[in-house]
């Protein structure tokens, strides 16, 4: 009993010994540069408005038929829209779709090409020939021409939907690299050693291969958020999806077509708004990555 | 919004019908011109040009444009009541048969083609044989079909009969007559095979000789298309100089038969493919004349101050409303469409949604407000206004047997309530009224939301199929008393008139989407709109009018939709090169696809400035 306890009590201790460790790390590197601070603050509060901001506000915002297309104020930062309506609170009010879709997006495009990747780099063979091919002509198919025809068809309603169909546009890119790594590390020594340990294939992908990858798939994964985001306010923008108001992409639509931002001042805070949200999400993800970069790579840790 | 511009533009004149008067003898317009300079206007209809489509006008991107280097046998007013009057095209003067049944038209003497040749009464003819295979409504093919030609006669070189097929006459004979593009025959004639009339004639029959015709003659619409002229030859005051992706030049054309009064040297048309861009022009000044284009206020203040810009404004005989679908619940229900016609403020609505474009309705009568004051004055002020009113709309909802319950209005059977209403997603005026709609709708505890549909064409299509509960929609078609009232009880709502026979379909059935019922009860009378709506082609103006009355009272009572705003034509011009721009409503607006700028130069009105 004790002696099958003793060495997990060991094991305990020093996985948890690891993880402050390497939150100390996490730490450190975070403080080294204010930036890196300033994109997880940036990051944390656009989740925050995500799923807070939307339960805060009224589910119809008021509109105010003698303040259209406002320029910015006290009261409305970012003036108003066509309706009169806070332009300010139709961004946070966007902010659940475009984040849902994007976290949804960044998930299965990190799930599909790891897994494929993963796959293909360790079976190789065959099944690799096969997957690998089939990752080509997926890469060959231009995105955005294939969402606009999509669209026609597919009404994209809700965040999952949309989500969905970008992370399965998406994953090609991640496949490729995730094999390409996957072959170069399953011919590494202590890949060899667990072979020979005689470990099984579910351990050593699991145990062995995904821990050494995982910074470069969590990286991926971030960058894949900033890509759905454009590409849903891309096709809102262009209008090919159903209208909602508080959509990011809508809104710069409006700005433009409806409410003249290109001609007239008034109409910029309604044009900047969700401009500044997609330039600040994407600051924010990039800071990130880039403290991510520092913390899984040793040698950088080490400068 | 530009394409729902163009859709405004056409459907006002797409179809017509109506009262008919004598002939009007018309004069070009006199005074000099001939200043030169260059003049720069947009082709309102039509978004980007493309610099390898050919001259011809029937083309969807053609480089012709009607009214400059594009001529029609007349040009079609923007009358109130009468939709037969026109100003001299190709045709100086003409003669309409008291009984509607022919005209007779008398060329300009002294026509003549860019390229020298004389404009004859061959080349309208061929022009009406090309016409033919376009599906135009005075020269139609359709079995049955109202107004349709039955012959075309070519009297001398400078005269023309065309009569009418009096089994289905139509009012409007005469205007769609006019409204014709003419072409040169020495250039277009080989579109023609050398036995069109003999074809067209079998095509008028009966039996399988005659649907044949009528296949060939369709089949030879792509040829027409598609037609390429070697170089543009013009009989208009310009002539196609040169296209490239950013403009069209078109120069002056010497053999014009007014070209004395035609004040620019060259027309340049910008590109443009979305409206901003025509903002942007306009407010640099760069513009000559623009048409009507949906332009917010901030915009619009800010062209207003551009140098020496200025904003005409008439008569646009198209309205727009809130369709029901009344097969859909509660839509069925005549308290449920009157509440909610008390309950929305049209003011608002057209101050968010179309303050320059558009006025907001004085009630729904199915006419524009303009034109029943010239028709049935006398019946408006006994019309329910509908002013906004939440008791009154409480009230009528309470009698549709529907409840309140935590503030929120429900079915009478207890079930949620969400006003669903659909727009073509590039139409951003209907997109903002339907947003403020949805507004008014939620404040007064009714559920409300905005559904788009990808286009214009797929919208129609869905509408039809009966798809949506409530869509917007565009009635009050002027100046004909039959177009007007078809666009509430014509086919969407179930009457197809054919061969001058109605029949009513049942809902969802042969496009019947409205799905009203076939009788009304109008002030204790039972009527049959759509029946009462078909008469309206077939009589003059002065027996329309009773008929007009009792449809805009029946309009009023049932509801089958909710005029919102009548809209107002907008017309941008510039006084810093050229000036003589007319503000009589009449002569704001033409033909489908007419630029009107280009028909005011020819007749002489625009100067250049001294």
């Amino acid at each position: 009993m004790s002696a099958t306890l003793i060495p997990e009590t060991g094991a305990g201790t020093a996985a948890s010994a690891m993880r402050r460790n390497f939150w100390r790390g996490v730490w450190r590197v975070m403080r080294r540069k204010p930036s890196r601070m300033a994109g997880v603050v940036i990051l944390i509060g656009f989740v925050l408005m995500a799923v807070v901001g939307p339960m805060v506000l009224p589910e119809h915002l008021p509109s105010n038929p003698d303040a259209l297309t406002r320029p910015p104020s006290w009261d409305h930062w970012f003036g108003t829209d066509p309706q009169g309506r806070d332009v300010l609170a139709l961004v946070i009010k966007g902010s659940r779709y475009v984040l849902l879709t994007a976290a949804v997006t960044a998930l299965i495009t990190v799930v599909v090409g790891t897994a494929i990747g993963l796959y293909s780099g360790f079976k190789r063979g065959r099944w690799d020939t096969v997957l690998m091919r089939l990752t080509d002509m997926k890469l060959t198919i231009p995105g955005l021409p294939l969402l606009l025809v999509l669209a026609t068809v597919w009404q994209f309603g809700s965040p999952w939907q949309m989500g969905l169909v970008l992370g399965l546009l998406g994953w090609g890119g991640v496949a490729r690299a995730v094999r390409s790594q996957t072959l170069s590390l399953r011919e590494r020594g202590f890949i060899e050693a667990a072979r020979g340990l005689g470990l099984s294939t579910t351990h050593i992908i699991g145990r062995e291969l995904l821990p050494s990858m995982a910074p470069y798939i969590a990286m991926n994964m971030l960058i894949s958020v900033t890509g759905a985001v454009y590409s849903q306010v891309g096709l809102f923008f262009l209008g090919v999806l159903p209208y909602e108001s508080d959509n990011w992409g809508v809104m710069l639509n409006l700005a433009v077509f409806q409410a003249g931002a290109m001609i007239t001042p008034y109409a910029l805070g309604y044009l900047l708004a969700p401009l500044l949200a997609i330039l600040l999400l994407t600051l924010g993800i990039v800071l990130v990555v880039d403290a991510m970069d520092e913390i899984f790579n040793p040698r950088l840790r080490e400068e | 919004m530009k394409r729902l511009a163009a859709v405004v533009t056409l459907l006002g004149l797409a179809t017509a019908t109506a009262a008919c008067s004598g002939g009007s003898t018309n004069t070009s317009g006199s005074g000099g011109g001939g200043g030169g300079g260059l003049f720069t206007t947009i082709d309102v209809t039509r978004p980007g040009l493309e610099a390898t489509a050919p001259a011809n006008p029937y083309h969807p991107k053609g480089n012709s444009f009607v009214g400059y280097n594009a001529m029609r046998i007349g040009w079609v007013k923007n009358h109130l009541t009468d939709p037969n009057q026109a100003l001299p095209g190709i045709a100086a003067s003409w003669e309409i048969a008291p009984d509607n049944s022919s005209i007779t038209l008398k060329l300009q003497p002294n026509a003549k083609w860019s390229d020298g040749k004389p404009v004859t009464a061959e080349d309208v003819k061929m022009s009406i044989g090309i016409a033919y295979t376009q599906g135009s409504t005075a020269f139609s093919i359709t079995p049955g079909a109202a107004g349709a030609a039955a012959d075309v006669t070519v009297v001398d070189p400078q005269t023309l009969k065309i009569t009418q097929d009096m089994d289905n006459p139509s009012p409007t004979f005469a205007r769609n007559v006019l409204d014709t593009n003419v072409l040169p025959a020495h250039v277009w004639g080989s579109v023609l095979p050398a036995d069109f009339w003999d074809k067209l004639k079998t095509a008028r029959g009966d039996g399988a000789d005659a649907e044949k015709a009528r296949e060939e003659i369709s089949a030879l619409g792509e040829k027409v298309l598609a037609f390429a002229p070697p170089k543009d030859v013009s009989a208009g005051p310009f002539v196609l100089e040169r296209v490239n992706p950013s403009e069209a030049l078109l120069v002056k054309n010497k053999n014009f038969f007014n070209a004395a009064n035609v004040a620019p040297a060259q027309v340049k048309f910008l590109n443009y493919t979305g409206n901003e861009q025509i903002w942007n022009y306009l407010t640099q000044g760069k513009l000559d004349q623009a048409g009507f284009t949906a332009t917010p206020s901030d915009v619009m203040n800010r062209i207003k101050q551009a140098p020496g810009n200025e904003i005409i404004k008439g008569y646009s005989p198209v309205a727009v409303s809130m369709a029901f679908n009344q097969s859909k619940k509660p839509y069925d229900n005549v308290h449920v469409r009157r509440g909610l016609a008390y309950l929305i403020d049209r003011d608002q609505v057209t101050k968010v949604a179309s303050p320059e474009g558009g006025t907001p309705a004085l009630t729904t009568s199915g006419i524009h407000q303009k034109a029943a004051q010239a028709w049935i004055p006398e019946t408006v002020p006994q019309l329910e206004p509908y002013k906004a009113d939440v008791a009154k709309a409480e009230a009528e909802f309470e009698k549709a047997g529907l409840s309140k319950k935590d503030g929120k209005w429900t079915l009478a059977d207890g079930s949620a309530w969400k006003v669903s209403m659909h727009a073509p997603s590039g139409f951003t005026d209907w997109l903002s009224a339907q947003e403020n709609i949805k507004s008014q709708l939620i404040a007064a505890g009714v559920d409300a939301e905005v559904v788009t549909t990808a286009d214009y064409p797929l919208y129609l299509q869905e509408l039809a199929d009966g798809k949506y509960d409530v869509g917007f929609w565009l009635m009050a078609l002027g100046p004909a008393p039959y177009d007007i009232f078809q666009r509430l009880y014509g086919a969407s709502n179930g009457w197809t008139n054919v061969g001058n026979k109605v029949t009513h379909n049942a809902p969802g059935k042969n496009g019947n989407w409205m799905s009203g019922p076939e009788e009304i009860e109008v002030g204790g009378e039972k009527i049959n709109p759509g029946e009462l709506t078909a008469k309206l082609n077939t009589v003059g103006a002065e027996e329309a009018k009773p008929i007009m009355a009792q449809l805009a009272k029946a309009a009023n009572q049932d509801l089958p939709v909710i005029q919102l705003w009548d809209y107002v034509n907008t017309q941008f011009v510039n006084n810093s090169r050229f000036t003589g721009w007319p503000k009589d409503d009449e002569l704001l607006r033409g033909g489908g696809k007419v630029l009107m700028s280009g028909v005011w130069i020819q007749q002489g009105l625009i100067k250049a400035k001294q």
